[in-house]
């Protein structure tokens, strides 16, 4: 097989490549580790809970044997399994003393079926943060570089939010906003009357306007994306990517294939293809290109680098520098607050909004107020009413208990940190030396920890928030300043990052890497710092520019 | 604003933010090691109808059915056994429950129920009238709640009645509201008494 170009993985930024690069008029290959799953076509979506086996809440004794880490993701439960890999056949390894929780879904659309879908753009506070506080490398870009292909792709998947005029978390191309509750309006109001700061509703790739050119109708508000969408309305790789790369009639997808490894031509010094082993039989196969676009997730492209090595690049394909696999990052984050507001009983909400929250980043801007750290946190979250499920964690039987459970319970607010996690050489990805997985890939190893940078941000969050939380009138119950295990924030990014220089980065500001012109990264393997924000909107519009660049490059015959 | 209740927390708060915390933390829910059900541990009928009764006084019939009435029992059964609401967990003192511990130090939730029944009923539960029968189960369950360390094995089981009822299709929406489709967000009604919760609101179910 011969294309133009092939892209590997069709998650969130593969799904934006293909679309990309088959508009452009070329003929590509995207090609998925997991299964198909056509859109429309969601096993469970309309399933009421008693159709289930076991009630929506699934097999805990299943799940502890083959998804130790998967059931961790909120989002995990019996409707929602099959869009998560089973850990058991999913293997990977952590360094001596490090732990991660890597939450992946391997399948036609990845985790664009799953995402949490924030949507925020980083700022030029985070695009000079490297440079300012002398962690990691600097970006080869600035905010002015980006903010066009935030445009392109926020009016392409739909965002909806609310426009507030904050230059650390600048306005997009919005869809009216998703509703503020009653609480969360409240708090908004003495969170900025009290301490300046901005509680907005979070932006986010759910539709609030149909776009009906597309198929894709409004937000029904029933919260459960996870199990997909038949509705298309939030953005996933099915519901907006993939018909707009299909309809060009350029495009060739495999699924059930995993790429063990880029192939490398020293002589030209250029990448000719893939080679890939088809899951359900083990068999090998290949393909051919002239051009490679690795979009199988930060972390997953960084081990397909590292196991592209050859007799030409013992250390790895596009590792010149010495540098792939370091300074991985995860947002550190953790449960600051949670505090009761017990006067707003007797006001309630109808439907399942989709999104939270989110307290736009207030510390290390241009006074530098951290303690002990000197990046930002912002926080994300909402305000919510019990219900039957807190019958579970209180005494009480009978009708007195019924009737309890038959109305909407206390109102209270939760908000939790994410924090900016610092790029360290420590924080890598390599191949483990022994194991291997079942088609006989060595496993990627991850060593990782977050540091005291983040410990102080999450300590000074906790304290804030609480602070915030009490000047609105609510009752604090608890809060916690230590992080999550890493990779819970689900935003594991770096490995292959972006920088000025080939000696100490490996990709350059086309998100091409340095010394294999036609090989390029657009996932999260590509960010050099992991500001605070939801990076996948930011993945996207890097991952658009790159493709324009490429396919300018590849007319102009460079590469 | 409302009234309600004014200042102060109870457990129930905290235990939801406990919730949250090791979500949040990423801790593992279940301990790893699990052993699957034995064929010894097939309920008996009795233990079936005993489970009924039981479901059916945690949640009794009023203009709506009752636990006891949807299938409850049984489900708790199958939740017990799939390891629902951390059931296959070894315990941490375990030296309460030594009777009922299967050898990965899990507790055999209903041969101890049904034990534990018989000796505070001094005689057959089933056989007590239904007042003394409540009367048993809701001293059990006050018990069960005194502390939040507690590891009654009541916990699960009446956490089990809970997820069968509010998941059925009475339950769900019959003696709560169920909206597959909302359509809509409302931000900000007023909560009248006639009001009924959700049962569908999944943030609320994870967090509540």
């Amino acid at each position: 097989m011969q294309f133009d170009a092939i892209v590997v993985g069709s998650g969130i930024t593969g799904g934006w490549a293909a679309k990309e690069l088959t508009q452009a008029g070329l003929k590509v290959l995207m090609i998925e580790r997991g299964r198909e799953i056509v859109h429309g076509e969601y096993e469970t979506e309309l399933k009421d809970p008693w159709q289930m086996p076991l009630r929506g809440s699934g097999d805990a004794d299943l799940y502890a044997r083959e998804y130790p880490v998967q059931m961790l993701n909120r989002q995990f439960n019996e409707y929602t399994q099959g869009h998560f890999v089973n850990d058991k056949d999913n293997p990977y390894s952590t360094a001596p003393d490090s732990q991660f929780n890597w939450l992946r879904s391997y399948q036609l659309g990845g985790r664009s079926l799953t995402w949490g879908r924030q949507s925020y753009r980083w700022s030029d506070y985070d695009f000079i943060a490297n440079k300012r506080d002398g962690h990691g490398t600097d970006w080869p870009i600035r905010y002015a570089d980006l903010a066009p292909w935030y445009d392109k792709v926020e009016e392409f998947i739909g965002v909806s939010g609310a426009a507030e005029g904050l230059p650390q978390l600048p306005d997009g191309k919005f869809q009216p906003a998703m509703a503020l509750n009653v609480v969360e309006q409240h708090v908004r109001r003495q969170v900025a009357d009290k301490f300046g700061r901005c509680l907005t509703i979070g932006r986010t790739a759910n539709l609030t306007v149909a776009k009906t050119e597309e198929g894709r109708s409004e937000c029904q508000n029933r919260a459960i994306c996870a199990r997909g969408c038949s509705f298309g309305a939030y953005f996933s790789t099915q519901s907006s990517t993939l018909p707009a790369a299909k309809a060009t009639g350029n495009l060739t997808v495999v699924t059930d294939a995993i790429v063990e490894a880029v192939d490398y031509d020293a002589k030209t010094n250029r990448v000719t293809g893939v080679r890939y082993v088809n899951t359900k039989d083990g068999t090998r196969g290949s393909a051919t290109a002239r051009m490679v676009f690795l979009n199988a997730g930060a972390f997953n492209s960084v081990h397909l680098l590292l196991n592209s090595r050859s007799e030409a690049m013992p250390n790895g394909l596009a590792n010149a520098s010495g540098v792939l696999g370091t300074q991985i990052m995860d947002h550190a984050n953790t449960l600051s607050t949670i505090a009761l507001f017990p006067q707003f009983n007797g006001r309630t909400t109808f439907g399942n909004r989709p999104t939270g929250v989110v307290v736009a980043r207030y510390r290390n801007m241009d006074a530098m107020d951290g303690v002990g750290h000197t990046r930002g946190y912002s926080y994300q979250g909402g305000a919510l009413q019990s219900n039957w499920g807190a019958g579970k964690r209180e005494a009480g039987v009978g009708e007195a208990l019924k009737t309890r459970l038959h109305t909407p319970g206390m109102w209270r607010m939760v908000l939790v940190a994410f924090a900016d996690c610092v790029p360290r050489d420590s924080n890598r990805l390599t191949l483990d030396p022994v194991k291997t997985d079942r088609f006989g890939i060595p496993q990627l190893q991850i060593q990782f920890a977050f540091g005291k940078e983040e410990q102080a941000a999450l300590a000074q969050a906790k304290a804030d928030a609480a602070e915030m939380m009490t000047a609105a009138g609510g009752n604090v119950i608890m809060g916690s300043d230590q992080p999550g295990t890493g990779g819970m924030a689900i935003h594991e990014m770096g490995g292959a990052r972006m920088g000025h220089d080939p000696k100490t980065s490996v990709l350059n500001k086309w998100s091409q890497v340095h010394d294999v012109p036609n090989l390029f990264v657009t996932d999260g393997a590509q960010m050099a710092s992991s500001a605070c924000q939801n990076p996948s909107l930011t993945y996207m519009a890097l991952t658009a520019r790159a493709c324009d660049a490429a396919v300018k490059m590849l007319r102009e015959g460079k590469i | 604003m409302q009234d309600g209740q004014q200042g102060g927390w109870n457990r129930r708060d905290f235990l939801g933010a406990a919730t949250l915390l090791a979500l949040a933390l990423g801790i593992p829910a279940a301990a790893a090691s699990l052993t699957r059900i034995d064929a010894d541990e097939a309920p008996t009928d009795r233990q079936r109808a005993l489970m009924k009764d039981v479901s059916q006084i945690v949640i009794p019939r009023t203009d709506t059915p009752g636990a006891g009435d949807v299938g409850a029992g049984d489900f708790v059964i199958l939740g017990l056994a799939h390891g629902l609401e951390n059931a296959r967990k070894p315990l941490r003192e375990p030296a309460s429950y030594a009777r009922f511990l299967r050898t990965d130090g899990s507790v055999r939730h209903v041969a101890w129920l049904e034990k534990e029944l018989n000796a505070r009923a001094g005689g057959d539960f089933l056989a007590q009238a239904p007042a003394k029968r409540l009367a048993i189960v809701t001293q059990l369950d006050a018990e069960a709640y005194v502390t939040r360390d507690s590891e009654s094995p009541w916990k699960a089981i009446k956490a089990l009645i809970l997820t069968a009822y509010y998941t059925s299709e009475a339950g769900a929406s019959q003696e709560l509201r169920y909206e597959p489709v909302p359509g809509r967000f409302d931000p900000d009604l007023p909560q009248t008494p006639d009001f009924k919760a959700i049962s569908n609101d999944w943030t609320a179910v994870d967090f509540g």
